[in-house]
């Protein structure tokens, strides 16, 4: 399908992963790498902005999914920005919004990190 | 040479040789007879038999080999040298041994005797091993069978040779000129094959050009040497004026065969670029259905292909930058090691662009600052880019130790094979691809198989119940599943649930999760705990990135109920009064958080029914379904078509939605599968039946109702 790709930027400790384009079974595996990375460098600080992601599918959602015990367990977590209500629709018929923080701005989400220096698992 | 196998001096027909030089030597000794004729023609025989077993064996040791021409005719240059000063030297070398021998030829002492045996046997060595080579470039490149011209050359250097012994008058020496002059006639025949010299390079026809003007030259002083009345003339005729006569012609006929190889291949000089490249591309030919072979394994075929690079352009190690991800990595290493490739990737990366490259081009590894940290000193390197569709896939690059640094036409050898390589490369990809493609496609179709297999063959029937299902498989298996369990005469369960991913993974999970609502359904009722329990066992058995989302419902006709649970899965659409309410009770994926948690955040909603109820189930497949300009089908325009004809049964209902998403979608392949389940409720009328349900109705209303607004 559509072209995906991903940009990291660092705010402080934290991590912030730009998805763009449609995330799917065949573009997953760049995500994937993306996390894989940064757990191979021990940060566990991720925030995941969703603002030019057109589209995501269940191999997408995947994705988070497979990282997320291995981060929170080193007492990091995956939280979830800028969310379009498509994407978080899908999300949230998942109840994904049960398991992840999902805020407005990435902002939100790197005080929230910062405030607490370590969010356990659920 | 060979010692155990090509021995020359093993051979039958050279020991038959050395016995006739002994007959020979022993006859020239001690017989003298005063019949000149009489002895003259049995020496004349012994000398025959001694050149002929020489003759056969020479011939035997040159077709057991293959000579090449131009070494060859090395050997008949250095040969004729020997001659040449045989010839011209012999009275200053006799007299240095012996004052007088030149006294009385006809009565020679013991030793002198000994003495010209061997300068003669040098003579006939020399020059059968002449008239064996010459034979040898004559049937060179020869396609046809020649003998016979050949043959007849012999056999009248013979008759002329032999003839001259009989000719004792004036008035008979007719016959061996005429044997002579039809000798030389053949000879000028025969020195006309020569088109071997076509497929020499150029370099090699210059080459020749020297060499075949300096053993003209001496040809022709030997043959005039051995044919003039001078003394080393005497000698000849004393040892046998037939023998005389026979080296004469060879020397003529090496001395015409040298001329004419001379003049033709100074025409030839100038066609020679031409000839070269036309055998250059012949050889690459060779070379390119070599790589048309290898395409079906990428690993040899580069492997081929750094071979071949190396031959071709004569260079100590050839290896190919291949892109890997965002990596360049050397690939097919030859006759150098990993980590020196890499260094040297490095190097010509920084001196050449990936995408720039479009043709051989040489670098100099002088100007590699880190060339002390590759183990082997290379100093000129050869970089060619492997293009398929334009776009440059892979650089081959081949290097060398020595200080001659590639030339132009080292530079053609390489791109010249490395477009035969792009090729190969490219073909070798179109081919794994469509093989990964039939191989995806023979998945698929089992992925289908599975599916059809799963879903139920038809709806069941049951009374107040109206039930329609519509699947629609997209081409990449999408891991819908729909299932109705009759539980008993009055209850029926349904389950709709979609898997994570595609192909046949999804159907093999897809099969599973029948497996768990079939057996759950039949030991539970409750949605709730069916869910719960599915979320335990697939808990256990998916892998952390694949998760299940569902809805199971129950309806009691009895009591005119349905309850219904959601997993993660798209809301239940219900139809009642011309209004569309979405049924989306709280509830995660099956499959992506542990039991607890699960439990914790699940809902379970009960529906009173009420008369003409329609409830629809349905997968992303439609909502999300998409038209050009990527725009989803969507909720809202799905409820509006659902609104419309909410009054028609249920088949005509989902032949709308159908119709509706493909024309919606007409423009754009369907992605996922299509899943609809439309149930209508159609009650029997009984008074009783409707008083109970009447009562029921009023507290579940409330239930559903909030739990669709929390979320």
């Amino acid at each position: 399908m559509a072209e995906f790709s991903t940009s990291i930027i660092n705010k402080g400790d934290v991590s912030v992963i730009n998805l763009s384009g449609y995330l799917d079974a065949h573009t997953a595996p760049t995500l994937e790498d993306n996390f894989t990375d940064l757990i191979d460098q021990n940060k566990f600080k991720i925030v995941v902005n969703f603002n030019d992601l057109a589209y995501i599918s269940s191999a997408g959602l995947g994705v988070f999914m497979a990282y997320i015990e291995k981060i929170r367990n080193n007492n990091g977590d995956i939280k979830l920005t800028n969310m379009n209500d498509k994407v978080f629709n899908i999300f949230d018929l998942l109840g994904f919004p049960l398991l992840y923080e999902i805020f407005k701005t990435d902002e939100e989400a790197v005080t929230k990190f910062n405030e607490s220096s370590g969010v356990g698992s659920k | 040479m060979n010692s155990n196998r090509n021995n020359i001096i093993d051979s039958f027909q050279f020991r038959l040789f050395l016995i006739s030089v002994g007959v020979l030597l022993v006859f020239k000794l001690f017989v003298s007879s005063s019949d000149q004729l009489v002895y003259g023609i049995i020496s004349d025989i012994l000398l025959l038999f001694t050149i002929t077993f020489l003759f056969i064996s020479l011939v035997g040791f040159f077709e057991e080999r293959k000579i090449n021409p131009l070494s060859l005719i090395m050997n008949i240059g250095i040969i004729s040298a020997f001659i040449f000063f045989l010839i011209f030297f012999y009275s200053s070398i006799i007299s240095l041994f012996f004052e007088n021998v030149n006294d009385d030829p006809s009565n020679p002492g013991f030793l002198s005797t000994i003495f010209t045996f061997v300068y003669f046997l040098l003579i006939i060595g020399f020059t059968t091993y002449v008239l064996v080579a010459l034979r040898h470039l004559f049937f060179l490149g020869q396609s046809t069978n020649k003998h016979i011209y050949f043959n007849t050359m012999i056999v009248f250097f013979l008759l002329a040779s032999l003839s001259i012994r009989f000719t004792t008058s004036d008035e008979l020496s007719f016959i061996s000129t005429t044997f002579f002059i039809v000798s030389t006639l053949l000879m000028l025949i025969n020195s006309l094959r020569i088109s071997w010299i076509a497929f020499l390079t150029k370099k090699e026809k210059i080459t020749l050009l020297f060499m075949s003007v300096v053993i003209t030259v001496l040809f022709i002083v030997n043959a005039s040497n051995t044919g003039n009345d001078n003394s080393i003339n005497l000698i000849f005729l004393s040892f046998s004026k037939s023998f005389n006569v026979f080296v004469s012609l060879i020397l003529i006929y090496s001395a015409i065969y040298f001329s004419m190889l001379f003049f033709t291949t100074l025409f030839h000089i100038p066609t020679a670029e031409v000839f070269d490249r036309k055998a250059q591309e012949v050889s690459s030919l060779q070379y390119f259905s070599k790589l048309i072979t290898q395409v079906l394994d990428f690993d040899e075929l580069t492997e081929t292909v750094t071979d071949i690079t190396i031959k071709v352009s004569n260079a100590d190690a050839s290896w190919i930058i291949w892109k890997e991800h965002n990596d360049f990595v050397p690939i097919a290493n030859n006759n150098i090691g990993f980590v020196d490739s890499e260094l040297i990737n490095k190097f010509i990366l920084r001196k050449v662009s990936w995408d720039g490259l479009s043709e051989t081009t040489f670098l100099k590894l002088t100007e590699f600052d880190e060339l002390v940290k590759v183990s082997k000193l290379y100093k000129a390197l050869a970089v060619s880019p492997l293009k398929a569709h334009g776009k440059v896939k892979g650089l081959l690059v081949a290097v060398r130790k020595d200080e001659t640094r590639f030339n132009e036409e080292d530079r053609n050898a390489i791109a010249t094979f490395s477009d035969y390589a792009s090729v190969a490369i490219e073909n070798s990809g179109l081919l794994e691809e469509s093989i990964e493609k039939e191989r995806l496609e023979k998945e698929l179709d089992v992925a289908r198989e599975i599916q059809k297999k799963i879903l139920p063959e038809k709806n069941p029937v049951y009374d107040g119940l109206e039930i329609s299902s519509v699947f629609i498989p997209a081409f990449e298996v999408g891991g819908d599943f729909y299932d109705f369990f009759e539980i008993s005469k009055t209850k029926l369960g349904f389950v709709i649930a979609d898997v994570s991913g595609k192909g046949i993974s999804a159907a093999f999970i897809m099969a599973e999760v029948k497996g768990i609502f079939e057996s759950l359904s039949k030991i539970i009722e409750s949605p709730k705990e069916i869910l719960m329990k599915a979320n335990e066992i697939l808990n256990r058995t998916l892998d952390n990135k694949t998760f299940v989302s569902a809805v199971y419902g129950l309806i009691d006709i009895e009591r005119g109920q349905m309850k219904i649970s959601r997993a993660g899965h798209c809301p239940v659409i219900l139809l009642r009064n011309d209004i569309a309410q979405s049924v989306k009770p709280s509830g995660i994926g099956l499959g992506i958080s542990e039991v607890d948690h699960f439990k914790e955040h699940l809902d379970e909603v009960i529906i009173e029914l009420e008369e003409n109820d329609t409830i629809v189930l349905y997968t992303d497949g439609i909502t999300e379904a998409k038209n050009e300009n990527l725009d989803d089908f969507g909720e809202k325009y799905f409820t509006e078509i659902l609104l419309e004809n909410r009054n028609n049964i249920v088949d005509e209902i989902s032949k709308k939605v159908i119709q509706a998403v493909t024309m919606f979608s007409y423009n754009h392949s369907q992605y996922d599968d299509i899943t609809l389940v439309i149930l209508k409720w159609k009650p029997l009328q009984s008074e009783e039946g409707r008083r109970d349900r009447q009562k029921i109705k009023t507290d579940g209303d409330k239930k559903w109702q909030n739990s669709a607004h929390q979320l």
